[in-house]
């Protein structure tokens, strides 16, 4: 066997055996993905408001029905004094009063009591308290409304949360693998002493770095099948595309990251130096890069920024290919922003990569 | 002609305090075949970075280095396929037993030269084949590096201080490794600043100090040039024999 595929295999070996790690890069992007998956899909927690009928007439049972069926709240009834009370007590977040005189024929004053604190929620009920007056008055005069809107989905599919979130989750962890695969491990193998030990040995510096990319690959391709196969059978994730695509950019995907890593193994000198020089390279694409939420939901400044990041390019390429049902042709522009990124940490990967320095 | 041909080895390190530092100067040494050549010096010496040089780990500032006729600045991996070396530095890959180490090590040699139960077997760790190199003792753990240096089946073998840190019954046992290596005709070059190894085990001896060769010779040779009339100091032997006469021989590891 080549010297490189032996060592690669030795490499894949200890990454088996190193359960820490496996810990950190395997469950916690499962975790991530069942927990916040589960949260969002639940969809918003209905807001609380309640109501003191002094009308008790069909006018005012009729607002109350539109109301109830409105699933931004959950309407309960009360009696005004306690209301006012637990309004006070911060226990309740808005009280609406229907006067006696609410009858819908003439025009009338209803009085909706706030806590100055949740003023902003409020801004959120009224319109929608407003809406419903409104079609109560509509109901009451047998006036037809002129316009009605009517919502259409274009992709005609249902797409949760969690069917958005994996293609950033598989993403993100190809990432921290690939990036601790190279950076890290170098940064260890150096202070040990073990690359020297390696380099009395007739290997090539080449043969090193192929073994440890090679063995990396693998472990990465491992876990994120592991992660794909717990996502669409378990949690019922729907993968739109074709699985060859998926792994094509995610090989493209790791080679750009442990190109990044060994950039961060070859300038960082201690341990420490390559944990925070990591995370730099991590946290902000974890944020930036739309793997919890759309780019399109930053400040325009930032999105310029986000959109250039590596990992904003295997996010979307993955996303196209996960949740839009895409062709590799149609993620063509992501496509060429990753290769164009392969290109760059390949150079300064051989640039910063001193191989006398990294033995020593 | 020597097996191994040092000539003016010259190595400068950048220094904050004097702006480049030589740490080795000007070193020039003829090793012949089969010999076992120590080069003995205080701590900073130069000793390490000698070796380095000749292995083909350090670069070279200017000087030559020929190993068994090759130029090891243009051939370094062909002059790494002959040698084997074990060096100061005793830490391994975690997870991996002395048995896949051994595994490791072999399988960067083309063609495969050895199999680890063998070598396992010449060092005398048989019976730890599953351990981790953290679980052997000093003596143990030095005994797998070396053997872990004879993977290839190398015509010189390069010690770095082999001995430091070891307990007597363990400096012995190695010693006696290394003479066993030695009989079946391998070179041998060791570092050393331990004046007992340097006298009993080798057959010729350069010492070092500031990066400069400052002797060269026998031990027998350099004793009759360098030490006390024997009239001045009339005691054989030193604390140690006396030391290892009252503990024994046997190995404590």
């Amino acid at each position: 066997m080549h010297p490189a595929l032996h060592l690669g295999r030795v490499f894949f070996r200890m990454f088996r055996r190193d359960r820490q790690a496996l810990i950190f890069s395997a469950t916690f992007p499962l975790i991530f993905m069942v927990v916040l998956g589960f949260l969002r899909d639940r969809g918003p927690q209905p807001i609380e408001f309640s109501v003191t009928d002094h009308a008790a007439n069909p006018a005012s049972a009729r607002l109350l029905k539109r109301l109830g069926a409105n699933p931004l709240f959950a309407v309960t009834t009360g009696e005004e004094a306690t209301l006012r009370e637990r309004l006070v007590a911060g226990e309740e977040t808005m009280v609406l009063i229907i006067p006696a005189d609410f009858s819908g024929s003439a025009s009338t004053e209803l009085v909706v009591l706030v806590d100055a604190a949740q003023v902003r929620l409020a801004d959120l009920i009224l319109p929608a308290l407003e809406n419903a007056l409104l079609e109560v008055e509509r109901t009451v005069r047998g006036i037809e409304p002129l316009f009605v809107l009517r919502v259409e989905d274009v992709q005609a599919r249902s797409q949760r949360y969690i069917d958005f979130l994996l293609p950033g989750i598989l993403a993100f962890s190809l990432m921290q693998i690939s990036i601790a695969g190279s950076g890290f491990n170098i940064v260890e193998y150096r202070r040990k002493g073990i690359l020297k030990r390696l380099f009395v040995t007739p290997i090539g510096a080449s043969d090193f770095i192929a073994a440890l990319c090679l063995a990396r690959l693998a472990w990465c391709l491992l876990q994120l099948t592991l992660l794909l196969v717990v996502a669409v059978f378990f949690l019922d994730v729907n993968v739109l595309g074709s699985y060859v695509s998926l792994y094509f950019v995610i090989i493209l995907g790791t080679v750009i990251f442990l190109c990044l890593g060994f950039c961060v193994g070859s300038i960082a000198k201690t341990q420490q130096a390559v944990g925070a020089a990591g995370s730099l390279v991590i946290f902000p694409q974890l944020l930036l890069s739309g793997v919890f939420f759309p780019i399109v939901a930053m400040p325009e400044v930032v999105q310029s920024v986000a959109r250039a990041l590596p990992l904003s390019f295997v996010v979307d390429a993955l996303r196209g290919i996960s949740n839009d049902g895409l062709g590799l042709t149609e993620i063509a522009p992501a496509l060429l922003g990753i290769l164009v990124w392969i290109v760059v940490s390949f150079l300064l990967a051989t640039r910063l990569f001193n191989w006398k320095a990294v033995v020593g | 002609m020597p097996i191994i041909d040092a000539t003016h080895l010259v190595k400068t390190y950048p220094s904050p305090e004097r702006g480049t530092f030589r740490a080795v100067d000007e070193v020039s040494l003829a090793i012949e075949a089969g010999e076992i050549y120590g080069i003995l010096g205080p701590n900073g010496a130069g000793k390490t970075t000698t070796l380095e040089m000749l292995e083909g780990l350090t670069d070279i500032d200017s000087g030559e280095v020929f190993v068994d006729g090759l130029d090891v600045r243009r051939h370094p991996r062909s002059v790494k396929k002959i040698i084997g070396v074990q060096l100061q530095a005793n830490e391994y890959f975690d997870y991996l037993s002395l048995t896949e180490l051994l595994d490791l090590f072999a399988g960067l040699y083309r063609p495969r030269m050895s199999v680890p139960a063998a070598m396992l077997a010449l060092v005398d760790l048989q019976d730890k084949a599953k351990a981790k190199p953290t679980e052997l003792s000093g003596g143990q753990l030095q005994r797998f590096s070396i053997a872990c240096a004879l993977v290839n089946g190398p015509r010189i073998l390069f010690l770095d201080e082999p001995t430091t840190g070891l307990d007597p019954q363990a400096k012995r046992n190695l010693w006696q490794l290394v003479r066993r290596l030695n009989d079946e005709g391998m070179t041998i070059v060791l570092t050393t600043h331990n004046m007992d190894e340097a006298e009993m085990l080798c057959g010729r001896i350069a010492i070092m100090d500031h990066g400069r060769i400052v002797a060269e010779d026998t031990p027998e040779a350099l004793i009759l040039a360098h030490a006390p009339d024997p009239s001045a100091a009339p005691l054989h032997g030193n604390i140690e024999d006396v030391f290892l006469a009252l503990t024994g021989h046997g190995l404590r590891d």
